[in-house]
């Protein structure tokens, strides 16, 4: 057997200025050819391992450093950076930040060099690693005329551009549509199993590391909690909750049978095989619905919108939000979701049609009054702070609009309450999480007290535990009457919150039916690249006409017909 | 919480930063060239007449705090390039490229020079040398070359020799130790100071160089007199407001401060 | 968008070096600079439009930048016009000038002014001078591609990390202008109609939009950072290109012609005048 490609020898690591440890006595070995997944929480220590394996923990940060770090033989430690980037590809989260050049072919050739190769070898391995990623025939691209999978591949591309004997992954999918997403893991698949490229990847996707590792590593509060196999990681369903992550649904449905297998299936396959024959002579749900029977807050009529540069964004929608509702718009990036909602908000104006806020046309509106109505989230909070502690960004626009101090004061300390931001209020925004920044822009937009609050992706780049926090506040803010609008391709997350369900498609509604219907439009779903939860196709291989939602039902639905010797559930 | 004792070794950490600029990550550098340029070219609704009949971006205001963020030299260079790149891809901002470079770029300077520490502190008399030199090219020209009356100059130069005075005197080191004052309100006034010296120095240079080309008439230095200073102020409001956040935001974040950077 | 653009045709501007454009750039602006006659200077803004066209720079572009110039030059023209009076009497001795038109002596600050032939042909020749060098930038910038640009000044002894800089913001500025679009957005969104208020205020508020637009480059910056070290960057100018620069004979034969033409400029201009205000 050859040496492990990766060992880590007890290693511990300490950020300066920080007095816990981000990564505590790691030991474990990654053979060559291997696919292996990090997974944990956030703040777990993913990134931290990932950045130990090119040697900029702790050579960027500082730091203490315990135990060693061997990468194709090299110690991490005594190694440069520089040299380390030789046998170490990388490509993280952020697919802007890390793409430095101004065209495609200068992205890959950037580090070749650096690290001074001659320029006909520079020439044929942007050729190759083109071809292996898929972008042959846009060298002259500026990245920015990427899309965000293409972005991706070419930080993947560039990274093999160097041969490197390892390619870590930081998150590198979770800030992509479902679509990219799937172009990454494709590329990824064909490298590992086709070269033997060996591969360490950290994300949150369980579904898909299910699918293609052949190691997990479950990192927690910086400690190597379990290693082993999917099977044998995501099948220990308690372990995963306890650490705020979520196993495939597949798993987590067959965990919840009052007998479950000895050994859990982790893939959708093995599920779909594991469950007994089609059950014959169910009724289907009747659909309630559960429309308001009000006047709608908006409407949207026969709306086009042509760009600048005579692109068509929407082409014809007709659409009506009532009071109280809770919507969902999904479909990929460029599907026209976002200039919908812009629309709802006159931040863009409509090339034909119209749209009606309280039964007045937008056109009427100003952006400032509107905003009054409509309170909207865009996806990055970090744009949308302007003040210096969370109680002065929340009490901001009241400030602005000349409200009178008392009202001022208690409203923002309303919010504060609302959103458990009291014990943070006299801190900078900046200093807070991610997720905790998220609320404090959902608090200083309740504060206008609108009527209708649109959440624009609000799951994107947050961790499980993150996302449903998130995702709960919208239903408090949905049982105290508000109508909610929420935007993201995140389909699993929504069953329990959402009630309706917008597909959007080459800017127009494919399909506006209510949730359980509407993930049960596999044709619609699959010709906009949307992957339905795993339940739902566990549900329709099980009984298509009941429409199951969730690992819960399909769980109680199969142990109903277990129970019963096969009857209906 | 691990508190526990690490079982590993510990190891000697040798920190090797990456490529600085005079002390400022180049990746620092970079990002604040890319903020100029943004600023440059995207017209901001903020039409104020200014003395040259133009309307002027938001980037006027920053010159100084780009300064103070990174240090003299390495401020100046994101200045200067942020500028150019913003005049190469929206040419019509400026009639003369060259003022508005080498503008920028000598506000950040004078900034940087105007927060230092140490050393650098003596950077100070050459440079208020270099700013007389070429008050002397623009002021001291219109009278004796171009006869213009001595009072029109100085009141239209105002916001010019004001600056050069205020970076002379012990303005300067007052402006300095507020920059890096705990309570927010001093390093506003230092700020709205620090702007009204770096960015009337950054004036000076550009003007004296329009003013070799253009060789506007008499008239034209009454003309100014109300109104640079009204946009100066403006400036000077900019500077100070963006200048709190954002120090405010960098001392929240702990984000890595470069070698010579004042706050 | 503004975008920086790159002519979509192959022609001789494309084919020279950067290196031998700079000379262009500097030598035509060094004139520009120099003459003040009207009619050199219309001759050499005319030369550089024309080279400006055949090297494929767009009629819409170029007419974008002179309608947005419009305003400015009017304003010189009128300004020189009516009050270069005293500067020309003091540059070229003339005792008298020629009036077109008076204003009446009631109007206010500018009743009794003179609008005069000289004065507009100097204003005339500001105008020039400043067409010439606003022309003469998209002549060489816009023909030149970024990464070849690159390496030019690499070889022209700029710092490689000085070169970085130049390129990596021209990598990130537009994703900086998208970013300050949503942030004016955002503030609008806070219930704000920036355009109904009062100029202080509104200064006040677009000033905050600088706040998160500078802080979100800084923590971006630091992860740039991260990403360069793992691409094996040092800012060592050590390093190979995958572009080259070379210069050719073209170039020669430009930077050759460039400095014969500076030469002879200078000297005519001191020795017979030529170039000089005159009326």
């Amino acid at each position: 057997m050859t040496a492990p490609l990766v060992v880590l020898e007890r290693l511990s690591y300490q950020y300066p200025r920080s007095e816990t440890l981000a990564l505590r006595d790691i030991s474990l070995e990654i053979q060559r050819g291997e696919f292996v997944g990090l997974i944990g929480p956030t703040g777990a220590g993913k990134t931290t391992l990932c950045l130990a394996l090119n040697g900029i923990v702790p050579q960027f940060y500082g730091g203490r450093f315990f135990g060693r770090a061997l990468v194709a033989g090299l110690d991490t430690v005594e190694q440069p950076v520089h040299a380390l980037a030789a046998r170490v590809g990388m490509v993280f989260e952020d697919p802007e930040t890390q793409l430095t050049a101004t065209s495609v072919e200068n992205e890959i050739a950037f580090a070749l060099e650096n690290l001074r190769t001659p320029r006909a070898i520079i020439r044929q391995r942007i050729a190759r690693v083109l071809a292996v990623v898929g972008l042959t025939g846009l060298e002259r691209r500026h990245p920015h005329e990427l899309s965000g999978g293409q972005k991706q591949r070419l930080a993947i591309a560039a990274a093999l551009a160097v041969e490197p004997a390892v390619l870590v992954l930081d998150e590198a999918t979770s800030q992509l549509d479902p679509a990219g997403a799937a172009e990454v893991f494709s590329v990824l698949r064909a490298l590992n199993r086709e070269q033997g490229m060996t591969v360490v990847m950290a994300s949150h996707a369980a579904e898909e590391l299910a699918e293609f590792a052949d190691r997990l590593f479950l990192l927690a509060e910086g400690v190597l909690v379990e290693e082993g196999t999917p099977d044998t990681i995501y099948s220990q369903v308690a372990l995963l909750e306890a650490h705020q992550l979520r196993p495939p649904q597949v798993a987590k449905t067959f965990s919840l049978l009052p007998e479950p297998p000895v050994r859990l299936p982790v893939r959708l396959e093995e599920g779909l095989a594991a469950l007994p024959k089609q059950l014959v002579g169910l009724e289907p749900p009747a659909v309630i619905s559960q429309r308001p029977h009000a006047a709608p807050m908006i409407s949207v009529e026969g709306l086009h919108h042509r760009f600048a540069d005579g692109t068509p964004a929407l082409t014809g929608i007709d659409l009506a939000f009532y009071p109280g509702e809770y919507a969902l718009i999904v479909g990929q990036n460029g599907t026209g979701k976002t200039s919908l909602v812009k629309h709802l908000l006159r931040l863009l104006e409509p090339t034909q049609g119209r749209v009606l806020v309280l039964g007045r046309d937008t056109r009427e509106w100003t952006v400032g009054t509107l905003a009054r109505h409509i309170g909207y989230v865009a996806q990055n909070p970090d744009q949308q702070i302007f003040n210096a502690t969370v109680m002065q960004e929340i009490a901001f626009a009241l400030r602005q609009l000349h409200f009178p101090p008392e009202e001022v004061a208690s409203r923002t300390a309303e919010a504060l309450t609302v959103l458990g931001l009291e014990a943070v209020a006299d801190q900078h925004p900046f200093s807070l999480p991610k997720g905790d920044r998220a609320r404090v822009i959902i608090a200083a937009m309740l504060v206008l007290q609108p009527q209708v609050i649109i959440l624009d992706e609000p799951t994107t780049g947050q961790d499980y535990a993150g996302a449903r926090a998130i995702l709960d506040l919208s239903r408090v803010l949905h049982e105290q009457g508000k109508t909610i609008i929420v935007i993201t391709h995140q389909l699993y997350l929504m069953p329990g919150y959402a009630e309706r369900v917008i597909v959007m498609g080459k800017g127009q509604v494919l399909l506006d039916a209510p949730l359980r219907q509407a993930y049960h439009a596999l044709g619609v779903l699959r010709d906009t690249q949307l992957s339905p939860p795993q339940a739902v196709l566990l549900g329709q291989h099980l009984c298509p006409a009941v429409q199951l939602l969730t690992p819960e039902e399909v769980a109680h639905c199969l142990a109903t017909s277990q129970a019963s010797g096969g009857d209906p559930c | 919480m691990n508190i526990q004792i690490p079982s590993g070794e510990e190891r000697h950490v040798q920190r090797r930063g990456g490529a600085t600029i005079d002390g400022a990550p180049v990746a620092y550098v970079a990002a604040l060239t890319a903020v100029m340029i943004a600023f440059t070219i995207i017209p901001l609704p903020l039409s104020i007449v200014i003395g040259f009949g133009r309307s002027f971006p938001l980037s006027q205001g920053l010159y100084g705090l780009v300064g103070w963020l990174l240090g003299p030299l390495a401020g100046a260079l994101a200045n200067g390039i942020g500028v150019l790149i913003g005049i190469f891809v929206n040419p019509q901002n400026t009639t003369i490229p060259g003022a508005s470079v080498a503008g920028a770029a000598m506000g950040a300077l004078a900034a940087g020079v105007l927060g230092a520490t140490g050393l650098r502190r003596r950077w100070t008399l050459p440079l208020a040398l270099f700013f007389l030199l070429e008050y002397l090219l623009y002021g001291g020209r219109a009278i004796v070359q171009n006869g213009a009356d001595v009072r029109a100059v100085l009141a239209g130069s105002f916001i010019n020799w004001s600056a050069l005075l205020l970076f002379i005197l012990p303005t300067r080191a007052l402006c300095a130790r507020w920059l890096r004052h705990a309570d927010l309100r001093y390093v506003t006034v230092a700020l709205f100071l620090g702007t009204w010296i770096s960015s009337g120095l950054a004036h000076l240079t550009s003007a004296t160089w329009v003013y070799f080309i253009y060789n506007w008439p008499a008239e034209n230095w009454w003309l100014m007199a109300p109104a640079a200073p009204v946009e100066h102020v403006a400036r000077c409001v900019i500077g100070a407001i963006v200048g709190t956040g954002v120090i405010a935001g960098l001392r929240a974040t702990g984000i890595l401060k470069p070698l010579h950077a004042a706050y | 968008m503004l975008s920086w653009q790159t002519v979509p045709r192959q022609s001789l501007f494309t084919r020279l070096d950067f290196r031998s454009k700079l000379v262009l750039m500097l030598g035509v602006t060094g004139v520009a600079f120099l003459w003040e006659s009207p009619w050199w200077g219309g001759a050499l803004t005319l030369g550089t439009l024309v080279a400006c066209l055949a090297a494929g720079v767009t009629l819409r572009y170029l007419w974008g930048i002179f309608r947005l110039l419009l305003p400015f030059f009017i304003f010189m023209l009128l300004m020189q016009g009516f009050f270069a009076g005293p500067l020309i009497i003091a540059r070229t001795r003339q005792t008298a000038l020629t009036p077109l038109l008076q204003l009446p002596e009631h109007w206010f600050l500018l009743g009794g002014a003179t609008l005069s032939a000289e004065g507009l042909t100097y204003g005339l020749n500001i105008i020039f001078k400043t067409l010439t060098m606003v022309l003469v930038t998209p002549l060489t910038i816009f023909t030149t591609d970024v990464n070849a640009m690159l390496v030019s000044l690499v070889q022209l002894r700029i710092p490689y990390k000085v070169a970085f800089v130049f390129s990596s913001a021209l990598r990130f500025f537009p994703l900086l202008a998208a970013e300050l679009h949503g942030i004016l957005e955002a503030q609008r969104l806070r219930g704000l109609d920036l355009e109904r208020l009062a100029l202080p205020r509104r200064i006040s508020l677009y000033a905050r939009v600088a706040v998160p637009l500078i802080l979100g480059a800084l923590v971006k910056s630091q992860q740039l950072e991260i990403a360069l070290q793992a691409k094996a960057f040092t800012g060592d100018p050590l390093r190979t290109y995958l572009h080259e620069a070379r210069l050719r004979a073209a170039d020669y034969a430009l930077i050759g012609g460039v400095v014969l033409f500076l030469l002879f400029a200078f000297i005519a201009y001191f020795a017979w005048g030529m170039g000089r205000f005159s009326v």
